[in-house]
């Protein structure tokens, strides 16, 4: 244990042959800076222990990692990880995990993460919904028909019904838009949706020199969904989901 | 098209730089989590999970999709679609924003350092009486 309160806010490892000069102020403003160990580099910045205002340094974060993402292959490690020391980010990070971090290091070499989200007009969705599901329609009518309070249960059992629509909806989606861009990606995970007007969402990873064929392939699909769907589509991002390693022994994730 | 923000032309051409909301929950959610890491506490942290993660199955969310559809009014002349599609902008006017609001009002939460450009992008109606400092 260290005596004083500093410690070491840890954002993610690249090969040291890569190792990136960051400017993006780091977590609590502080300077990043790296720490070399074989063939690793570690992008870390000074902290103390104090608590880590979360909307603040998140932004922090992901702006360290995109600066870096943009010179390097970088290895994002979780949000909020903050560890003892030098000694510690070497001994307890590099060290114990030396194989795994080549490998993954090697496996996404030269390639970056690209999300897409279709976000449903939900009024027009919704609208769909009613209009072909008959049995939604006539909850509609009668639910409308009574007082509010009347109608509590009603109203549970409508939006029950519509919520299972809208998943059945989603599901369809999805499995279109992994259809359609899987193909010009080198892996692809589905994302749990963001929020209830969350079409479908994944993680893409794609070579560099592939984006352009990856971005024209989402166009088509933007243009085969629209109106229905609006298309978020971000990055290039260090490849946060395909680096989702558990380095711990035991797998207790955060808390 | 009835959607009221137009898409613009190309904009999918190529990968945009993301706003913040578009990458919580990746950020939040995904890279290498390792061992002997201190336990730092994190101020705020709820808000962002439960931003990040709604919970789709909940008596809430139910209850929201019942007071969206109830809002709305649909005219049921299934057969002809160009008439009611018209008919329906002209009468849900008012419903619409409620209806928006209903849905949106679970993001609205979402705390931000203070990038007015991610804000005002995600949000284009969003007032500037904004309190970054107040939410952490």
């Amino acid at each position: 244990m260290s005596d004083n309160d500093q410690a070491l806010y840890v954002y993610g490892v690249v090969a040291a042959a890569d190792a990136p000069n960051v400017n993006a102020p780091g977590v609590k403003g502080a300077d990043v800076r790296i720490v070399h160990h074989e063939d690793f580099a570690v992008l870390v910045s000074e902290t103390d222990r104090g608590p880590l205002a979360a909307a603040r340094e998140v932004r922090a974060h992901w702006r360290v990692l995109e600066e870096a993402g943009e010179k390097a292959t970088v290895l994002p490690v979780r949000f909020g990880t903050v560890m003892e020391s030098e000694t510690a980010v070497k001994e307890d990070l590099l060290a114990p995990n030396v194989e795994r971090l080549t490998a993954l290091l090697r496996e996404l070499a030269g390639r970056v993460q690209l999300n897409v989200k279709g976000l449903y007009d939900e009024e027009r969705l919704l609208r769909d919904i009613v209009r072909r599901t008959p049995a939604i329609a006539r909850l509609r009518e009668r639910v409308r028909g009574l007082p509010k309070s009347a109608g509590y249960y009603d109203s549970i059992q409508l939006g029950e019904l519509v919520a299972a629509e809208v998943e059945h909806c989603r599901e369809q989606d999805s499995a279109l838009a992994l259809e359609r861009l899987e193909p010009h990606a080198a892996a692809a995970r589905r994302e749990p949706p963001a929020g209830t007007d969350t079409a479908f969402s994944a993680s893409f990873l794609v070579e560099r020199e592939r984006v352009e064929d990856f971005s024209a392939a989402v166009s088509r699909l933007g243009k085969e969904i629209d109106g229905r769907m609006q298309i978020r589509y971000v990055g290039p991002l260090p490849p946060y989901s395909f680096a989702d390693a558990d380095l711990t022994a035991r797998s207790e994730a955060w808390a | 098209m009835s959607v009221a923000r137009a898409t613009p032309r190309g904009y999918l051409e190529r990968p945009r730089p993301s706003g913040l909301a578009d990458v919580i929950d990746v950020i939040l959610d995904k890279g290498m989590v390792i061992d002997a890491y201190i336990r730092v506490s994190l101020i705020g942290i709820e808000i962002l999970t439960i931003d990040a993660r709604i919970v789709i199955a909940s008596v809430d969310t139910y209850l929201r999709f019942a007071e969206a559809v109830n809002r709305m009014d649909i005219v049921h002349t299934d057969e002809s679609q160009g008439l009611p599609e018209i008919m329906e902008t002209i009468t849900s006017g008012g419903a619409k924003s409620k209806t928006k609001g209903a849905i949106e009002g679970v993001k609205e939460k979402l705390p931000g350092g203070g990038d007015d450009k991610e804000k005002s992008e995600r949000r284009p109606r969003r007032r500037s009486s904004r309190s970054g400092k107040d939410e952490e």
